[in-house]
């Protein structure tokens, strides 16, 4: 049972973020993370692969100047090996742009029996790249599990629905996004820390996978800052602030 | 090494994880109620794999004793010895310091000096029998040389003995301020050989007690100044009857002092790296609190007084963390400290400590005072470094006796 979870390393939320010239979030020096959303696909790839008996985990990443940090993580948490797509060719890369580098990666990791991924980064939120990336390797795509089940070649998943779940199941090779939540991510043995720097580690450019001509496919054309929070309503109570309360929260539909 | 490796870092940031979302919830319970605090240790060491890395280097360490015994093999010296680890054995030692450090004290004691004696003392069959259950913190360790009338002259004043008899031993002392001593499930019990003799000439042994054995009595924790996540008790020992099996070594032929003071200098190691922890937390705490505190029209930060403050806890800081990279390059070739280095570092460290827990609390003004506030806690915690692991009068003299001699 060979698993791919794909991982995002994400500049670290804790420090103030930057933009270039071109819009873009400033990458150059700046500390990248694991994202915390992927960390559960890394944790569920790792229990069905210990759960199968057989096979190993690969992480596919892609991410600007052969960033490595968030990979690292990963790896010191137990996976086998990372595939890692560096290529300034990808900068600014939306998420079609991504999904197909990814695909190709999962092609390049070779006998893959499931993908695994978050069902949204938690910098860019598109949260299409799991479904693209399935229609591009012509997979059955599994999005939203709150839990995965492997069982006679076929993937069982409860997809997290607004009332409750649906179960939905689909045959092997798939693609299935899960929830935060799907499983507590373990915390990196020290053994496992020590030993990620020597795990193998497959830096790749498109062109490496085929992808001779590949651009980022959109530019941004500007940023604005979040409009500040509008001042909430003042009701001075003269004994009958609560007909105000009470009107408010049927406009809100709230009661 | 002038910065902490990559690895470190890692290793830093997940054990920073793990006290933040595991272990500062239990703060107010550790701290101010008495809830032992093995559990906790043993959750840590179980999701860092402490303890299977313990369990393998145990295997290695016991093979090659073997190997040893049969002379097919030589013992270990130098680098080989020493291991190239120290750093992953110091940070989590810094990092629990910045929350709880009687963490640190307990586990320190139960697996550096209870296993640590075992193992360097001890035949390979005792070593099997006690050893590993505490180096996986399965069990806990106590290790018992301070008497109601000894304190520094832990050897000179020692009154608890052992008289043979027969073909074993009886056991009778009384020792105080022993960490672990309430719920020990295993003691290493040090005394003297009443042969008779006047005490300045009698042997010194030590014996492996078992927690519920006749005429042992572990008493419920002490009331102490901090470190109240380290439970302190006192010891008696009346007529503990013991076979040769849990003499140390099995002889009575084994120099105790020179071992003893191998055991000293990793202790003061360890505090030096305690004493990094409470300060690089005080000092976190004392810039976050200056910035946010507004006294006459600005921060208090951008008075002068409390600028002096910050920075000579961050003098403190960078001293420390020097201290503690030093000790770590050393070990990763081989080079134990002398024990007058060591003593450098604990006078050093413990007086830092103790000097910026106190000025945090005194940069913190009346909230410092409060339990609420953390760094009430870190000062009196710090206290001890100046008194246990050989007190600053004893290193001060350590440390002159070493440059006048």
């Amino acid at each position: 049972m060979n698993v791919v979870v794909c991982v995002k390393q994400i500049p670290d939320p804790a420090v103030p973020g930057e933009l270039t010239s071109d819009n873009r979030l400033k990458r150059d020096g700046a500390k990248a993370i694991l994202d915390e959303s992927d960390s559960y696909g890394v944790e569920m790839a790792l229990q069905l692969v210990d759960k199968a008996g057989s096979g190993e985990v690969i992480l596919v990443s892609m991410a600007p100047n052969g960033e490595v940090s968030g990979l690292r993580q990963a790896l010191a948490m137990g996976a086998a090996r990372a595939i890692l797509i560096s290529d300034d060719a990808l900068a600014g890369a939306d998420a079609l742009t991504t999904s197909k580098v990814i695909a190709k990666a999962v092609e390049r990791a070779g006998g893959v029996d499931l993908v695994l991924a978050a069902t949204e980064s938690s910098d860019g939120y598109t949260g299409t790249v799991p479904a693209q990336v399935a229609e591009l390797l012509g997979w059955p795509s599994l999005t939203f599990a709150k839990h995965v089940e492997i069982a006679d070649g076929k993937v069982t998943i409860q997809r997290q629905t607004e009332n409750g779940y649906d179960v939905v199941a689909a045959s092997l090779p798939a693609v299935v996004s899960v929830t935060a939540g799907v499983v507590e991510p373990r915390y990196p043995s020290f053994k496992g820390i020590m030993a990620a720097k020597s795990k193998p580690l497959d830096q790749v450019t498109a062109a490496d996978l085929g992808l001779n001509s590949i651009s980022a496919g959109q530019s941004i054309v500007s940023v604005d800052a979040a409009p500040a929070r509008q001042a909430g309503e003042k009701v001075e109570d003269d004994g009958t602030a609560f007909e105000r309360i009470v009107t408010y929260l049927e406009e809100l539909k709230v009661i | 090494m002038y910065e902490w490796s990559e690895e470190h870092k890692m290793i830093r940031d997940a054990v920073r994880q793990f006290i933040e979302a595991e272990v500062r919830p239990l703060r107010d319970e550790l701290e101010f109620g008495d809830t032992p605090p093995y559990d906790v240790i043993r959750s840590f060491y179980r999701t860092f794999g402490m303890d299977q890395m313990a369990r393998d280097s145990f295997s290695r360490r016991i093979k090659r004793d073997k190997e040893v015994e049969a002379g097919t093999a030589a013992p270990l010296e130098g680098r080989e010895a020493a291991g190239n680890n120290a750093g992953m054995t110091l940070i989590p030692i810094i990092e629990l310091c910045r929350c709880s450090p009687g963490l640190v004290t307990a586990m320190g004691v139960s697996t550096g000096l209870g296993a640590g004696t075992i193992m360097s003392r001890g035949t390979v069959r005792q070593k099997e029998r006690w050893a590993l259950d505490l180096l996986t913190f399965e069990k806990v360790g106590a290790w018992a040389i301070t008497e109601p009338d000894s304190g520094s002259d832990a050897f000179g004043r020692m009154q608890s003995t052992a008289r043979r008899d027969g073909d074993e031993y009886l056991l009778n002392g009384s020792k105080t301020f022993i960490t672990n001593g309430p719920y020990a499930d295993t003691t290493v019990f040090i005394c003297k050989l009443d042969e008779g003799n006047p005490p300045s000439e009698r042997k010194i042994l030590s014996f492996v007690l078992d927690k519920g054995m006749d005429g042992f009595e572990q008493t419920k924790p002490m009331r102490k100044m901090g470190m109240h996540s380290s439970p302190t008790g006192m010891l008696f020992l009346s007529d503990v009857r013991v076979g040769k099996d849990r003499l140390l070594g099995e002889t009575e032929d084994v120099p105790y002092r020179e071992g003893a003071k191998q055991a000293f200098s990793i202790e003061r190691v360890g505090v030096a790296a305690m004493a990094l922890g409470i300060v690089d937390r005080c000092l976190e705490l004392s810039i976050a609190y200056a910035k946010e505190c507004v006294r006459f029209g600005k921060p208090i930060g951008e008075h002068q007084l409390i600028q002096d403050k910050l920075a000579r806890m961050e003098m403190a800081r960078f001293n420390l963390e020097n201290m503690v990279f030093r000790s770590i390059e050393k070990a990763a070739v081989g080079v134990g400290l002398e024990l007058a280095e060591a003593s450098v570092m604990k006078l050093y460290s413990a007086r830092a400590a103790m000097e910026v827990a106190l000025e945090a609390v005194q940069l913190h003004g009346g909230n410092g005072y409060m339990a609420e506030y953390e760094v009430e806690q870190l000062a009196r915690d710090a206290k001890v470094l100046q008194i246990y692991a050989g007190t600053d009068e004893i290193q001060i003299s350590q440390i002159a006796r070493s440059l006048l001699s």
